[in-house]
């Protein structure tokens, strides 16, 4: 019984798009949205603050946004994400602290290629973020300002695939930043002099791979309960940089967990596990 | 199609995870800590070149004879005596290694030199119904001289407050500003101070920092500015400032800020010096390092490290000691008064 009801609301909703199209109504409506919250491992080091490594928990929040556009005869998506995490973490003596923030925006376009349940991405993206981190016990090299702006490759892959009827989606994206700038204080330059002398030099830096390779990893997989979707994913966001002879890396494991939810105007919510040419995921 | 994106990707992910950055680590153990710590020194302290002209300091021949000192079995208190005594050969009030129950001080920078200073001399001109506001005593001398004593710069000094201040001594005939005993605190809260006594922004220095780990491997200095208050209550009238041995850091960078305005006069002992900004690191085992990162000099692109000679040299005399006179505040009263 139940198959007849997947098969004939299948058809139904294929109809309803093949509808939907005819009708007019634009494909750059339909949203995915999603919000997942995770908790992971993440190590840090910033030779500004120590040559030592400080290990411990992070917290983060993801939300992102998906729809097609009208690019590319309608063959490019867009994706926004925004990210806030924040960090504590202990040297391995367990005599020092640093805390760290950051807020991560990003916005990528990608180009879709079809093949099945299957689709690839692959597009630019505007990567910027800001943060902090601070060490509770040191002078007058207290904290580490961290600003960064790039432009990512990202590319993504999509399969839409079932498991006894029930839809689900896998998702795997890679965002690698190939050129930006950064903002760092030079090797042994004091906030003071900065921001109190306003002596600048060597401050805002090109990067690219030779001195920031980084990139950020997300596996994620839906998977419909009920009149919801659920989704969870594990992210591996691997940020490094080396300017000024100034090391820093933060390399961070993510368990990520939330929802997704669809949003188009017209009242046709079971879409959003449709591989139609509607659905950017 | 997809084997040439399989490729590719498994080509970036290879460039990528090979491309970890990291720092060089070591163990924690007597060696590694050692090798850490003088690594640190090594890379980041700012005055390995002046020291080796000024006394003859060689960072790499410390290396070959502390190490001999290290054992493996050595302990902790033993491993910080050898470190401490190691950090000492610096000869330098701002480098300090810290442990839970120790902290390692170089102490001769003042050990070695009169104190010329008391409190309970100071006390007697203070006398009973001295002010305070913002950390700073004040009170009118009998000869209707201003008296001002700032024992640190740890804390912020209020505008509010600096402007009641300088205001209920405007009358007086010239102001002694007391740093003795200062052992600095934070750079700003000094120029906070210091700008009351300018009515012009005038060149008092240069600071420099380290662009890498070379033992000469410093940035280009850039001046250093002294801002006139923004308040329009400034001291106008003779100043001397008092300085001891213990005159140190955000002391000795207010002190040479001070020397260079025309109406000032500094009197006392040399000051103690510690003209390097101090940064802080750490070892394998926890413990905490700080020293100097970034030396400031003067207008004449000299090192303030080991102190500012004052324009009168005075101690405080055993007579005066045995008296209750602290002849240092009494020089200071006969420079303002003579320029009446």
């Amino acid at each position: 019984m139940k198959r007849y009801l997947w098969v004939i609301l299948s058809l139904w909703m294929s109809v309803s798009f093949i509808q939907a199209q005819t009708d007019g109504l634009p494909t750059n409506k339909f949203h995915v949205r999603s919000t997942l919250y995770g908790v992971g491992y993440t190590n840090i080091l910033d030779t500004y603050l120590s040559p030592v490594e400080y290990k411990g928990t992070e917290i983060r929040l993801l939300r992102e946004n998906m729809r097609m556009t009208h690019l590319m005869d309608g063959n490019v998506s867009s994706q926004s994400m925004f990210q806030l995490y924040f960090s504590l973490t202990k040297n391995r003596a367990n005599t020092g602290n640093e805390w760290g923030g950051m807020v991560n925006g990003t916005q990528a376009w990608h180009y879709q290629w079809r093949f099945g349940n299957l689709k690839l991405m692959a597009g630019p993206m505007i990567d910027l973020n800001l943060g902090f981190l601070y060490n509770t016990r040191n002078s007058n090299n207290p904290a580490q300002a961290i600003a960064n702006l790039n432009i990512d490759a990202s590319g993504m892959a999509v399969y839409h695939f079932s498991i006894k009827n029930h839809p689900m989606i896998a998702r795997y994206q890679l965002n690698i930043p190939v050129a930006g700038v950064m903002f760092s204080p030079d090797y042994g330059q004091s906030y003071y002099e900065i921001f109190e002398l306003e002596h600048s030099n060597h401050n805002v830096l090109f990067t690219s791979l030779h001195n920031r390779p980084t990139f950020r990893q997300l596996l994620t997989l839906d998977i419909p309960v009920r009149s919801s979707c659920i989704r969870i994913g594990y992210l591996c966001d691997i940020q490094q940089s080396n300017v000024n002879y100034i090391k820093s890396h933060q390399w961070s494991h993510t368990l990520m967990l939330g929802f997704v939810k669809t949003l188009f105007p017209v009242k046709e919510k079971d879409r959003m596990i449709s591989s139609s040419p509607y659905n950017p995921f | 199609m997809l084997a040439t994106i399989r490729n590719w990707f498994i080509l970036l992910m290879t460039l990528l995870l090979s491309a970890c950055i990291t720092e060089e680590s070591f163990e924690n153990t007597p060696e590694g800590n050692f090798e850490a710590l003088w690594k640190i020194i090594d890379e980041h302290y700012c005055f390995l070149d002046y020291k080796n002209q000024e006394y003859g300091l060689d960072w790499n021949q410390i290396h070959t004879s502390f190490k001999q000192r290290i054992t493996a079995n050595m302990n902790s208190k033993e491993l910080f005596d050898v470190l401490s005594e190691m950090l000492n050969e610096l000869r330098d009030g701002h480098v300090n290694l810290v442990s839970k129950d120790r902290v390692s001080q170089y102490r001769r920078w003042y050990d070695s030199y009169p104190r010329n200073f008391s409190d309970s001399i100071q006390s007697v001109y203070l006398g009973k119904d001295y002010y305070t506001a913002s950390g700073l005593k004040y009170c009118i001398l009998e000869d209707n001289i201003a008296y001002i004593y700032c024992g640190s710069f740890e804390y912020s000094l209020g505008s509010g407050n600096l402007d009641q201040i300088l205001q209920a001594l405007a009358p007086c005939n010239g102001l002694i500003l007391d740093v003795r005993n200062n052992g600095g605190g934070v750079l700003t809260t000094a120029d906070k101070l210091a700008g009351r006594f300018t009515n012009e922004r005038l060149l008092v220095g240069y600071i420099s920092y380290k662009e890498g780990p070379e033992h000469q491997h410093f940035s280009k200095p850039q001046p250093i500015y002294l801002e006139p208050s923004t308040s329009n209550v400034r001291w106008q009238k003779k100043t001397v400032v008092l300085t001891n041995r213990r005159s140190y850091s955000a002391t000795n960078d207010f002190v040479n800020k001070m020397r260079y305005l025309p109406n000032v006069t500094i009197v006392g002992d040399k000051t103690g010096g510690g003209s390097g900004l101090p940064f802080t690191s750490e070892l394998p085992n926890g413990w905490s390092v700080r020293f100097s990162a970034s030396p400031i000099y003067d207008v004449d692109m000299q090192h303030l490290e080991f102190g500012i000679n004052p324009d009168v040299k005075v101690d405080i005399t055993s007579e005066d000691y045995n008296r209750n006179v602290d002849t240092i505040i009494e020089t200071a009263r006969d420079i303002i008064q003579s320029s009446l």
